[in-house]
């Protein structure tokens, strides 16, 4: 138990720091939060539009090929709404949106809704898998290294770590590729099959999307973890517990990792984004057809309601992410609790 | 400057410059050190191993790996540069102005910067290129933009604490004006907390332009890029396996390097210019039941953005 009350090292890190600074936040109050969300799903809404609205892309002219005289681009044009205000057109997309319609494709002209509904799914339970991973990894990573602050162990976690860190997913996904598909062909090297359809074959070919996905994950949690339990091992409630003769396991998961947890939580949310942003290269990677490669075909074929549509249930999915991680922080920590309710905004002051 | 010399003083430091240096370099003459013509196919030599006329051997067209890696590095360093130069250019300056500006400006900078947090870098770059066209500015730009609200938080976190300083507020009390506060109190403080978030960016922004070339978005093959021969790689990994390892070293190098100079600045910075900051870094689970000694002053870095106007 000794070896837990060691003082803390200088921590090192890669693109935990980043994923750090984006994450430096306290938690909100349920309706605070909910506003805030509100508003930043407005603006970024608005960012996605005027995406669309910058461009030069000329529809009718794309979709009618070569030969089409100016009045029928004219009328395709009509027909997709392009030549009413500005405004107009946001509002009226985004009410649409809000009830669940994104418009069509300009070139399949299929509900832009029905694409996106089909690929989510195939990222959810991915992504999902991926987090399951980060999470049992990542905790286990930190809490060993904890343990043995400033041990062999310790040394190994903070060394691996920081190598993960300067490796982007893709690279892991080629390196676990090359090892267990190709040389010891264990696993498939891509392809898909849904979940609803067979579980077990889902199973065989996400486990090596979502292992490539959530090394990165893993590795901000193990460090923030490790960083936090070292700091709450030294509280004096540990020392109390320990005098109190509780088993260390005891101590370890009843009393410190509730407190420690927290910035972990905080960093596992702030992935969601980089799991979504790393699922476009293992998407393409092990041939999945999720949300990633309908933006990349749509951003190839300039069809911007697809790309409208889809960085926009990107948004609300990373938002609510958010949401989640702030009910899991409220959840984790009754001080918080109390300083949410209290004095809103404000739930860092002691 | 005395944040510079103490940074030249630790071994990580060190050791990161000079690789640091020997990439600026590779960007800036690898096309000219490049033995051979990196789009020449040899098609006698197909997937070649290491060694005889082609010093690293060859990919699936034939072409020399070494030639491809050592001109593929300006385009993916260039393209890095270019968005962390837009992402200080977007998120310096206003992230300075919003303590100034008023609340309306600082609320409406501190949403749009929140709603920039929320988009994916990756996809974003890719939406960027489908609706501007493809090429390496439109997505780098639009990285640029997404990695600004880092910058935006940094700065402003950091002048936030400063300005609360008592020599500051005597100047200001003593009428001078912002322009010369900013240039002789403030801007020398920020300054190191700028160069550590500077070389965290550019690692990001490295990460991002690899996996962008990966998918062929920004540059597309056959113009050599880091990514574009992992992509290349990808089709022959069950007749060379190895043939990853050389450009993913070099992205790992390169990005470590920059991950160690910036925990070196801000080791070398923290004992000077970051008073009131832990030298954890951590982000400050908030409302932590601990309690606070008397010595333990608020770090300006976490609690800058919490009192917000609702």
């Amino acid at each position: 138990m000794t070896a837990l009350l060691v003082p803390a090292p200088a921590r090192r890190g890669g693109r935990g720091r980043v994923l750090a600074a984006r994450a430096a936040r306290a938690p909100r109050g349920p309706a605070r939060a909910l506003l805030t969300t509100a508003t930043v799903f407005l603006i970024s809404s608005l960012i996605t539009f005027g995406l669309g609205a910058l461009s030069e892309a000329n529809p009718g002219a794309a979709v009618l090929g070569e030969t089409a005289t100016p009045a029928d681009i004219a009328r395709m044009n009509h027909e997709f709404g392009l030549d009413r205000p500005l405004t107009e057109q946001f509002t009226s997309w985004l009410g649409h949106a809000l009830g669940g319609d994104l418009g069509h494709s300009w070139f399949t002209t299929l509900p832009v809704a029905d694409s996106i509904a089909a690929a989510l799914p195939v990222d959810l339970s991915i992504a999902g898998l991926a987090l399951l991973f980060a999470v049992l990894l990542g905790g286990a990573a930190g809490i060993a290294a904890a343990r043995s602050n400033g041990g062999r162990l310790d040394l190994a976690v903070t060394g691996i770590c920081s190598v993960l860190g300067t490796l982007p997913a893709f690279v892991i996904a080629i390196g676990l590729i090359a090892v267990l598909s190709v040389q010891a062909g264990l696993l498939p090297s891509g392809g898909y099959v849904p979940f609803g359809q067979d579980p077990g074959q889902w199973l065989r070919f996400a486990v090596l999307p979502a292992l490539a996905l959530s090394l990165d994950a893993a590795a901000g949690i193990a460090r923030q973890l490790r960083t936090s339990l070292v700091g709450a091992l030294r509280e004096n409630y540990v020392t109390g517990a320990v005098m109190r003769g509780l088993p260390a396991r005891r101590v370890l998961f009843g009393h410190v990792l509730r407190n420690a947890a927290g910035p972990a939580v905080t960093v596992l949310g702030m992935s969601v984004p980089m799991l979504i942003g790393g699922a476009v290269v293992t998407e393409r990677i092990f041939n999945l057809p999720g949300i990633a490669q309908l933006s990349l075909q749509a951003a190839q074929q300039h069809d911007v309601p697809v790309i409208q549509g889809t960085l926009l249930v990107t948004v609300a999915v990373v938002l609510i992410a958010n949401l989640a991680v702030d009910a899991g922080l409220l959840a984790l920590n009754p001080a918080a609790r109390r300083a949410a309710k209290s004095r809103p905004g404000e739930g860092s002051q002691p | 400057m005395r944040t510079l010399r103490r940074t030249l003083r630790l071994r990580t430091a060190r050791t990161a410059l000079p690789v640091l240096a020997a990439v600026a370099l590779l960007a800036l003459f690898g096309g000219a050190l490049a033995p051979q013509d990196p789009l020449a196919q040899d098609t006698a030599q197909l997937l070649h191993a290491p060694g005889g006329a082609h010093l690293l051997g060859t990919d699936y067209l034939g072409r020399d790996v070494l030639s491809r890696l050592l001109a593929g590095t300006g385009d993916s360093v260039a393209g890095a540069v270019e968005a962390v130069v837009a992402a200080m250019l977007l998120g310096i300056v206003p992230g300075i102005a919003s303590l100034w500006l008023g609340r309306v400006f600082e609320w409406v900078s501190l949403r749009a910067v929140d709603a920039l947090m929320t988009l994916p870098f990756t996809l974003f770059a890719i939406a960027a290129v489908g609706v501007f066209g493809n090429g390496l500015h439109q997505a780098m730009l639009a990285l640029g933009v997404l990695l600004s609200p880092l910058f935006f938080r940094v700065t402003r976190a950091a002048a936030l604490g400063f300005t609360q300083a008592q020599y500051v507020q005597a100047a200001e009390l003593m009428g001078a004006s912002r322009r010369w506060i900013l240039r002789t109190h403030l801007w020398s403080k920020i300054l190191p907390t700028v160069a550590v978030t500077t070389a965290h960016a550019l690692a990001t922004a490295l990460l991002t332009v690899t996996s962008l070339t990966f998918l062929g978005v920004g540059v597309q093959p056959p113009a050599p890029t880091w990514g574009g021969m992992l992509a290349s790689d990808l089709g022959f990994l069950a007749q060379q396996p190895w043939a990853p390892i050389l450009p993913a070293t070099l992205i790992m190098l390169t990005v470590g390097a920059l991950n160690l100079l910036a925990d070196a600045v801000r080791d070398a910075g923290a004992a000077g210019t970051e008073p009131a900051r832990a030298r954890t870094a951590a982000p400050a689970p908030a409302g932590r039941p601990h309690r606070a000694g008397p010595t333990e002053q608020p770090a300006p870095k976490e609690q800058a953005d919490a009192p917000l106007p609702a």
